[in-house]
C-alpha cells in the first residue's frame, strides 16, 4: 500500500478504453484552465513551463540537475558551489550566466533568502550561509527560486516573464495566456505546439469547457474527487502531496504551550477529512506521511478533548482569530476548527479574508509535500512555516526525534494530507504529475497532433 | 543491582546468540535480533506486556513468524512477556515507507514512552511472467540509471547508447560491469523522447551507433591490454539502417537491397522517422515510428511500418496495406524468428496508460495480426525494442521509474 505512496504519482483512468501505449506526438495546441493566476506562486502553471531552477524534483521525488549541472558542498553545508549547465539560452537568446542567475535570486527574496550571500563565480553560483543548509539543492529546486532574466544584454530591465523553460511567452489577451514552444529548450523541444491557459475560470465552468472539449487539462479541487470519479471523468491524481496544518504564533494567549497543546488536542480531524474535504485526504497528527516516513502511525490522530481541557486548565484564554488561506473549502474547514476549539472551551472566530487575516493567532494554510527525502521535505515545510529545525542525522530515528521535538511545541499542527488531481479530456496523452502533485505539461503530448 | 542486572543480560544474550546461530535461517532474523536489542536496552529484563501490528506489505505468515522471533529474541534479553497485568508495554509496528521497511517500538514504562527503529532493508520488487499459449519469457541482461536508447551484444559483454555517452560493459563473475564511457561530445539538444540504434553488422570489432543528428563509430573490445576505448562522434543527418547488411529482402520488394541495408532518414528533433527511405522505394513511406522487416512466403520479405498516425501497414508487391489487429499496439515492434508456429512472429509494445506496458507475439499470415501468445507484463515503460542481431530473441529496454532502466531479452519457448 504504501508503495505506491505519494510522490511517484497515480493516474486514475475512469470510464475511457485503455488505449495502447505509443510513442508522444509532436505538435498540436493543449488547453488548460484554472482557477487561479497562471503566474502565482505556489503553483502557477506557467512558472513551470517558462522558467527553470537550478535543480529540480522529478517525478520520483528526488532532486535531479536543471540549469545546473552538479554542485558541492563543504563548510558543513554552511557553502554550496553549482556549476551551470553551459549553452542555455534566455527566450530573448542572451545566455544563462551566473550573474544572471545570481541577479534572479536576489530579487526572487529580496534580502530575505534563507541563504546569507550568493555570488557569481566564473560559471558558477556561490551560495554561503552563517547557518547549515543541509538541503538547499532541495530548496532550490522550488516555485520560488526559479530563474528570470531581470537584466537585458542592454542594461535594461526586461519583461519579467522571460525564462529558459520549454515554453515562452507569446500573448497574454483577454486572460488567455498563450506559450509557445522553445525551440531551443535544453531539455528538448517540448511536444505540443502551443499551451492556452485561461487564467480565473471557475471550477464548473472548467468542467464544462472539458465536457465540450473546449479544455484539455482542468483542476479537481480535493472535495470534488469524488464528484469528478462519480462522473466518469478521466483524472491524473497525485496522493499526499500536500499537508494542510494549523499554524499558530507564539505569543499572547498562545505563548503558553498549554493553550496549543489544548488547541491540538481539541481538533477533529476525521471530521475534516471526511466531511469536508470528502474522504480524499488523510488524517495526520505528523508532518511527514506515513509514505515517506513510515513513523507517522506514532503520533495518534484521534481527538482526545479531556486532554485538550486538562492543558487548558483553568487558563481564561481570550478569543482567538483563524485565518484560511484561499478558497471556500479552507474557510469551512477553519470554521469546523472554530467549533472544535469551542468544544474545549477555547472561543475562536474565523477572520475574514483580508489584510487582517495576517495578524490572526491560528492559520489554517496547505504545505506542499514535495520530494522522496523526509529530511528535505520536513526542512521545507518547517521553512515555509516560518520555522527551522536542524536534523544532525537523517537516520529515521534521529529524524522521528527532530520531528517530535518540534511538533511537541504546538506551533504547527498538521492535519490532514490532501492528493492533487486534474481531470483530463481525451486528447491529452502521457499526462505525468511532477512531485508537488502539478501537471508536467512540458511533457505532454495530444493524440490529434498532425 | 544495576551490575547484576546487566550481567544476566549478557547472560541472556550469549545464550541467545548460541542458540540462534544455530536457528538462523530467515530474512527477519537480524532486524528482529536488533528491535529486541534496542528494547532491552530501553526496558531492562523484567515483565512488559507486548504487541505487534503490521502497516506493511509483510505478509500475515510472516507477521507470525517475526511476532515468534521477536518474542524469542526479547525472552533471551530477559524481558518476559505478561499478559494485560505488566506496567511496562512494548508497542512493534511493522511499518515501512516508499524505501524500506521499519520496524518500530514504543516502550512504554509508566507516563514515558522511548521508541526505537530498526531499518529492515528495501522493499523487493515482484516480477511475474505470463505462461500460457506460445511463452515469451523476459530475462534482465543489464541494468542502469541513465537512459538507455539502445544496446549492443559484443564478445565480451555490452556496448550501451545513453543519450550523452557509451558506455561499455564487460563480463564479471557477478554480471556486467561498466568498463569504460566515452562521451559523445557534441553541443546539441536532444529531443525528448530520444531514440538510437546500433550496427556491427559490417564487422564484428566495430560498431555504429546513430542517435539523433549523430553517428558514433568505434571498437566493440577495449583492446588487449585493455587500452582506452576510444570512439568517434561526429554530426550527421545520415540516414539510419533499418534493415540488416545482409537482408533477405527479394526481389518482389527491390532487388538491390539484398547488398545494401534499407536506410531510413531520422527526424532529428523529433522522435520518429521522416518517411523517407534510401534507396527510394517505389512508393511513399508515411512518417513512422518503426520499421520491419517480415518474413513472408519463401523467400520473400515485406516491411512492416508503424506510422505516427497509430496505422500498422505493411509494404508488399509495391503498396502499403493496413494490418488489422494491430489496434492496441504501442509504437514499437520487433521480429522474433522463434521458431514456433510460422517460425517468425512480430513482437508488439502495447499497454493502456494505466498499466506497465506489454509485450505479445502476433502471427501475421495476412494482413492481420492474430496473437500467438499471452501478454508478457514487461514491469514498466518499454522505450526501444530491436531484434537481436541472430534474430532469435528481441532486446526490450524498460523504464521501471524515473532512473532506472533495464535492457531485458525476451525470447520464446514453444508450445
Amino acid at each position: 500500500m504504501f508503495r505506491r505512496f505519494a510522490i511517484s504519482c497515480v493516474l486514475l483512468v475512469c470510464a475511457l478504453p485503455a488505449v495502447a501505449r505509443t510513442r508522444p506526438h509532436y505538435g498540436g495546441a493543449l488547453r488548460v484552465e484554472t482557477a487561479g493566476d497562471p503566474w502565482q506562486l505556489p503553483d502557477g502553471f506557467a512558472r513551470r513551463l517558462v522558467f527553470d531552477g537550478l535543480t529540480r524534483i522529478d517525478a520520483n521525488g528526488s532532486v535531479q540537475p536543471a540549469l545546473a549541472v552538479g554542485w558541492e558542498t563543504d563548510s558543513g553545508d554552511h557553502r554550496w558551489e553549482f556549476r551551470l549547465r553551459s549553452s542555455v539560452r534566455f527566450h530573448d537568446g542572451s545566455s544563462l550566466t551566473a550573474t544572471a542567475v545570481v541577479a534572479s535570486l536576489n530579487l526572487t527574496c529580496n534580502g530575505n533568502c534563507p541563504w546569507t550571500a550568493v555570488h557569481a563565480v566564473g560559471s558558477s553560483v556561490v551560495f554561503t550561509s552563517d547557518s547549515p543548509m543541509p538541503n538547499l539543492q532541495v530548496l532550490l529546486a522550488g516555485d520560488e527560486f526559479l530563474i528570470a532574466l531581470v537584466v537585458a544584454a542592454d542594461g535594461t530591465t526586461p519583461p519579467g516573464n522571460i525564462g529558459t523553460g520549454p515554453f515562452q511567452v507569446a500573448s497574454s489577451v483577454n486572460g488567455v495566456l498563450s506559450l509557445k514552444a522553445n525551440e531551443a529548450s535544453w531539455q528538448g523541444r517540448p511536444f505540443v505546439d502551443t499551451i492556452e491557459i485561461r487564467a480565473h475560470r471557475a471550477i464548473h465552468d472548467q468542467w464544462l469547457d472539458l465536457s465540450l472539449g473546449r479544455a484539455d487539462v482542468v483542476e479537481v479541487p480535493v472535495e470534488m474527487i469524488r464528484q469528478a470519479q462519480q462522473q466518469k471523468l478521466k483524472i491524473a491524481m497525485a496522493p499526499h502531496v500536500e499537508l494542510l496544518a494549523l499554524k499558530t504564533v507564539e505569543f499572547g494567549a498562545l505563548a503558553n504551550p498549554m493553550v496549543r497543546g489544548a488547541i491540538a488536542f481539541s481538533i477533529d480531524r476525521g471530521a475534516i477529512a471526511n466531511v469536508i474535504f470528502q474522504k480524499q485526504g488523510e488524517v495526520t497528527a505528523s508532518v511527514l506521511p506515513q509514505g515517506l516516513s513510515g513513523f507517522a502511525c506514532l503520533y495518534p490522530t484521534d481527538r482526545d478533548l479531556s486532554k485538550a481541557q486538562s492543558l487548558r486548565g483553568g487558563l481564561t484564554v481570550p478569543t482567538l482569530t483563524i485565518a484560511a488561506e484561499s478558497d471556500g473549502v479552507m474557510q469551512l474547514a477553519a470554521q469546523r476548527i472554530a467549533l472544535n476549539l469551542h468544544e474545549a472551551g477555547l472561543n475562536a472566530v474565523v477572520a475574514a479574508q483580508g489584510p487582517n487575516s495576517a495578524r490572526a493567532d491560528l492559520t489554517l494554510r496547505r504545505f506542499p509535500l514535495a520530494g522522496t527525502d523526509p529530511s528535505a521535505v520536513l526542512d521545507e515545510v518547517l521553512r515555509s512555516a516560518g520555522d527551522s529545525l536542524l536534523v544532525a542525522d537523517a537516520n529515521p530515528t534521529s529524524l522521528y526525534k527532530a520531528e517530535r521535538s518540534f511538533l511537541d511545541q504546538h506551533t504547527l499542527i498538521p492535519l490532514v494530507d490532501l492528493p492533487r488531481a486534474y481531470a483530463l479530456g481525451p486528447r491529452v496523452r502521457d499526462l505525468h504529475l511532477i512531485a508537488e502533485g502539478l501537471p508536467d505539461l512540458a511533457g505532454i503530448s495530444v493524440e490529434d497532433a498532425p | 543491582m544495576k551490575l547484576i542486572r546487566w550481567a544476566v543480560v549478557a547472560l541472556s544474550v550469549s545464550i541467545a546468540a548460541i542458540s540462534g546461530n544455530a536457528q538462523k535461517s530467515g530474512p527477519w532474523d537480524q532486524p528482529a535480533a536488533a528491535l529486541a536489542d534496542q528494547i532491552a536496552g530501553i526496558l531492562g529484563p523484567g515483565q512488559a506486556r507486548f504487541t505487534l501490528r503490521n502497516l506493511s506489505t509483510i505478509s500475515s505468515e510472516s507477521v507470525s513468524a517475526i511476532q515468534a522471533l521477536l518474542e524469542r529474541d526479547l525472552k533471551a534479553h530477559g524481558i518476559l512477556l505478561a499478559g494485560d497485568e505488566g506496567a511496562n508495554v512494548v508497542r512493534v509496528t511493522l511499518s515501512e515507507n516508499t524505501r524500506e521497511r521499519l520496524w518500530i517500538a514504543e516502550v512504554a514504562e509508566g507516563a514515558i514512552t522511548q521508541v526505537a527503529m530498526v531499518e529492515t532493508g528495501p522493499i523487493a520488487e515482484q516480477h511475474a511472467v505470463s505462461t500460457t499459449g506460445l511463452t515469451l519469457r523476459a530475462q534482465t541482461v543489464l541494468t542502469s540509471r541513465q537512459p538507455v536508447l539502445a544496446a549492443l551484444e559484443t564478445p565480451g559483454g555490452w556496448i550501451v547508447l545513453e543519450p550523452e555517452q557509451l558506455v561499455l560493459y564487460l563480463r564479471a563473475a557477478d554480471g556486467f560491469h561498466a568498463q569504460s564511457r566515452a562521451d559523445i561530445g557534441l553541443k546539441r539538444t536532444l529531443p525528448r523522447d530520444p531514440r538510437g540504434i546500433f550496427r556491427a553488422d559490417v564487422s564484428p570489432t566495430q560498431f555504429n551507433a546513430w542517435l539523433a543528428g549523430v553517428e558514433c563509430k568505434g571498437p566493440t573490445s577495449p583492446g588487449q591490454p585493455p587500452a582506452e576505448w576510444t570512439v568517434a562522434c561526429h554530426s550527421s543527418d545520415d540516414p539510419w539502417p533499418l534493415t540488416p547488411a545482409t537482408s533477405l529482402a527479394s526481389a518482389e520488394i527491390m532487388e538491390n537491397i539484398r547488398v545494401n541495408p534499407v536506410t531510413g532518414f531520422y527526424n532529428a528533433s523529433r522522435n520518429y522517422f521522416t518517411g523517407v527511405l534510401a534507396p527510394s522505394t517505389i512508393a511513399d513511406m508515411p512518417p513512422f515510428y518503426s520499421f520491419a522487416e517480415v518474413p513472408r512466403s519463401v523467400g520473400a520479405v515485406a516491411w512492416l511500418i508503424g506510422s505516427i498516425d497509430g496505422r500498422v501497414l505493411l509494404f508488399e508487391n509495391g503498396s502499403l496495406k493496413p494490418i488489422a489487429g494491430a489496434r492496441d499496439w504501442g509504437s514499437d515492434f520487433a521480429v522474433l524468428h522463434s521458431g514456433c508456429g510460422s517460425g517468425a512472429q512480430i513482437v508488439a509494445s502495447s499497454s493502456g496508460e494505466a498499466a506497465p506496458d506489454s509485450l505479445r507475439a502476433y502471427e501475421l499470415p495476412a494482413l492481420e495480426a492474430i496473437p500467438s501468445s499471452a501478454p508478457l507484463e514487461a514491469g514498466g515503460i518499454v522505450t526501444a525494442l530491436w531484434s537481436a542481431p541472430d534474430g532469435r530473441s528481441i532486446l526490450a529496454v524498460v523504464q521501471r521509474a524515473t532512473d532506472q532502466y533495464e535492457v531485458d531479452r525476451v525470447s520464446a519457448l514453444c508450445n
